[in-house]
């Protein structure tokens, strides 16, 4: 019975020790090329930080409007969003570095599946930025035009623009990735079908008066207006 | 950028005529019902005044469907009806060609000056197609100060209604004089006279094809004018009377052409103003006569609910564009618009706040510059509603006195226009007046 317990704890402490010794230096070589790839994102991020704000970059690019693309407010810098980028970007090489010295099968999954994904998740990305970007640049050129034009809701008007322009973005990205891309697709075409029908539906209960009004102005321009038809006209000129 | 060529019908016209002493520029756009009367004008006015020049009436068409172009060609003036003391060496010819490009006045305007270098002119005078009440003195009030008094730009001087003018009376011509130092009453007047000198060095420039083609084309040659050096005055021109239209149309578009060529100016000759203190006035030609201008209507109700809308809807952009303590006073001023007994009114230092915080959200990019632009038209309304009630009842003198008071202030707010320019800063110690008139009055009392 002892040695029967014996024999089980020595096969036990064989096994960890095969283990200790089989793992324990890739463990410590991943630490290592972890902890190097640490180091090397601080120093990155330390030198852009200098760099750029020896360059000062951040005042170019705010006076060029590209920051603005990333932050309507402005307050966002243009030298933090590259050096945490890097640093991160750094990290991450380290991390997956560190786990191929494991060399199992897990390990060497994880990193195909990342490296194959990675393009598309930047691309995606991107394509979420863009649309983000654009989404609030044509909604606040809706509400604007809305405003002065005296036309009612502007704000839920502006509100759809940018509804519409992501889903657009968030459909095209899902399909970069093959994520779901049936049932985005079904549900844009749901959405701009409906919209145009409801477009529709709303231009023909309504937008006669702003046909005639449109062909009235048109008539007007080519000096057809009659006597006593005579629109808002008034000798008040802004110029 | 190079100068694009003429259009063809353009460059046989400039080859038959060969050359001309000066040239008069007429930008039209179905304008059949008033063109036949500028064209007399222009013909009559280079007839009595400048007889021993050759002349060129030049209309500058953009597609008029009106048979504007026809009326052009078929006006004539009797030489015997003129009284004239010496008979014309040369009658002036008179062109009528379509522009092609932007369609726009700048775009109309740049075809004329086109011609004139072609024709090799010492003088080039541009006049509206829209106006009624124009005389052969005014081709006289244009042409003269350049060809005898070596001047290089004129710009022009009239009576207005006092309602009349707004974006020019309320933007333009205050911040204009403020910026540059010279006091051009009427910076986009639409008549001015030229010399070879100036004519060429706009068409030197590239910018034709961005608001310089449409309405951004006056205040961008007075700027140039202004801000380059060249020898600039005024000539009292009498009334200014136009065809009228509907003030509504083009409202927006308008003002985002004019200011936003105001402030794309500002970037370029920021080394000019930065050291520019107070303001001299610019030589006045002509001899200055009262006269009675035609009445306007405006519905100050219509633009005190737009700016009432705009602010509430607009306020996302308002707030990133203006100094917070502008926006407070603005945001102040429209939940406060409709009070009952107390009138609405923009103080002139809150007013000339809005417009220099617009032009420096404007150079700092601090929203998309279009934005900024088209959200002015609101503001502007308001501080037009705001005019309108407070000069009710002045005459025009004392509405004159009231223009010269606003465009003090905005000479005094130059350090405030600085600092923000430079980077966003502590507004100028004065207190936001936002509000009604009188400004002391609590909610209380009222």
């Amino acid at each position: 019975m002892v040695a029967t317990l014996q024999q089980v704890l020595e096969g036990v402490l064989l096994r960890l020790k095969h283990h200790i010794t089989t793992f324990l230096p890739s463990l410590l070589a991943a630490l290592i090329l972890f902890l190097a790839a640490y180091l090397a994102a601080l120093a990155a991020r330390w030198m852009i930080y200098r760099i750029f704000k020896g360059l000062t970059i951040d005042r170019f690019l705010r006076q060029s409007g590209v920051v603005f693309m990333l932050d309507r407010s402005g307050r966002v810098r243009a030298t933090r969003i590259v050096a945490e980028s890097v640093y991160w970007a750094i990290l991450l090489a380290g991390i997956l570095t560190g786990l191929s010295v494991f060399d199992t099968q897990l390990t060497t999954q994880m990193i195909e599946s990342f490296v194959f994904l990675l393009p598309k998740m930047v691309v995606a990305g991107l394509i979420l930025l863009a649309g983000g970007w654009l989404s609030q640049y044509l909604g606040r050129s809706m509400l604007v035009w809305a405003v002065n034009e005296s036309l009612p809701a502007p704000r839920r008007m502006a509100a759809a623009v940018r509804v519409i322009i992501m889903f657009v973005a968030v459909v095209v990205a899902a399909d970069q990735l093959n994520f779901a891309r049936n049932v985005f697709l079904a549900a844009f075409i749901i959405l701009v079908g409906g919209a145009a029908l409801a477009a529709s539906l709303a231009f023909g209960l309504s937008g006669g008066a702003t046909l005639r009004r449109v062909l009235d102005e048109r008539r007007d321009e080519a000096g057809e207006v009659r006597e006593g038809e005579a629109r808002d006209r008034s000798l008040w000129n802004h110029l | 950028m190079p100068t694009p060529p003429m259009p063809e019908e353009a460059r046989r016209a400039a080859e038959t005529l060969r050359r001309a002493d000066v040239v008069i520029g007429i930008p039209s756009y179905n304008n059949a019902r008033t063109i036949t009367h500028v064209v007399r004008a222009a013909y009559a006015g280079l007839a009595k005044y400048f007889p021993q020049l050759t002349a060129v009436v030049i209309n500058s068409d953009g597609g008029s469907t009106d048979g504007t172009r026809e009326a052009v060609l078929s006006a004539h003036v009797e030489d015997s009806r003129l009284l004239l003391l010496s008979t014309p060496t040369v009658a002036a010819h008179r062109l009528s060609l379509p522009y092609h490009g932007i369609p726009g006045k700048g775009s109309a305007f740049r075809l004329v000056f086109q011609l004139a270098k072609a024709l090799g002119a010492k003088a080039c005078a541009v006049v509206d197609s829209d106006l009624r009440s124009i005389t052969p003195e005014w081709i006289d009030l244009l042409l003269r100060p350049i060809l005898f008094a070596n001047y290089d730009f004129v710009a022009p001087y009239y009576h207005r209604h006092k309602y009349d003018g707004t974006i020019t009376n309320s933007i333009v011509y205050p911040l204009t004089r403020a910026l540059y130092g010279v006091r051009i009453r009427q910076p986009i007047g639409g008549e001015f006279g030229m010399s070879a000198a100036v004519y060429e060095r706009y068409l030197e420039r590239d910018d034709w094809e961005t608001d310089v083609a449409r309405f951004g084309i006056d205040i961008w040659m007075t700027t140039i004018a202004v801000a380059e050096g060249f020898r600039v005055c005024q000539s009292f021109l009498g009334a200014k009377l136009h065809d009228a239209k509907d003030p509504a149309a083009d409202l927006t578009a308008m003002l985002h052409q004019v200011v936003g060529s105001v402030f794309t100016l500002m970037e370029e000759y920021e080394p000019r103003w930065r050291a520019v203190t107070g303001s001299e006035p610019a030589e006045l030609f002509g001899f200055r006569f009262d006269v009675g201008v035609e009445a306007i209507q405006v519905n100050v109700k219509r633009m005190i609910d737009a700016f009432c809308r705009g602010s509430r809807e607009l306020a996302e952009i308002w707030a990133e564009t203006l100094h917070p303590e502008t926006w407070a006073a603005v945001a102040d001023l429209s939940r406060h618009a409709h009070d009952p007994g107390v009138p609405f009114h923009i103080e002139d230092e809150l007013w000339a706040r809005v417009v220099l915080d617009m032009a420096c959200a404007f150079h700092h990019h601090r929203v998309g510059r279009g934005h900024i632009l088209r959200s002015l038209t609101p503001l502007y309304l308001a501080r037009v509603a705001s005019f309108v009630l407070e000069t009710e009842s002045m005459l025009s003198a004392q509405v004159e006195d009231r223009m010269e008071k606003l465009c003090l202030t905005f000479e005094r707010m130059k350090p405030y226009l600085l600092e923000q320019w430079n980077g966003r800063a502590a507004p100028p110690s004065a207190s936001p007046k936002g509000r009604h008139a009188p400004a002391p009055k609590t909610r209380q009392e009222v």
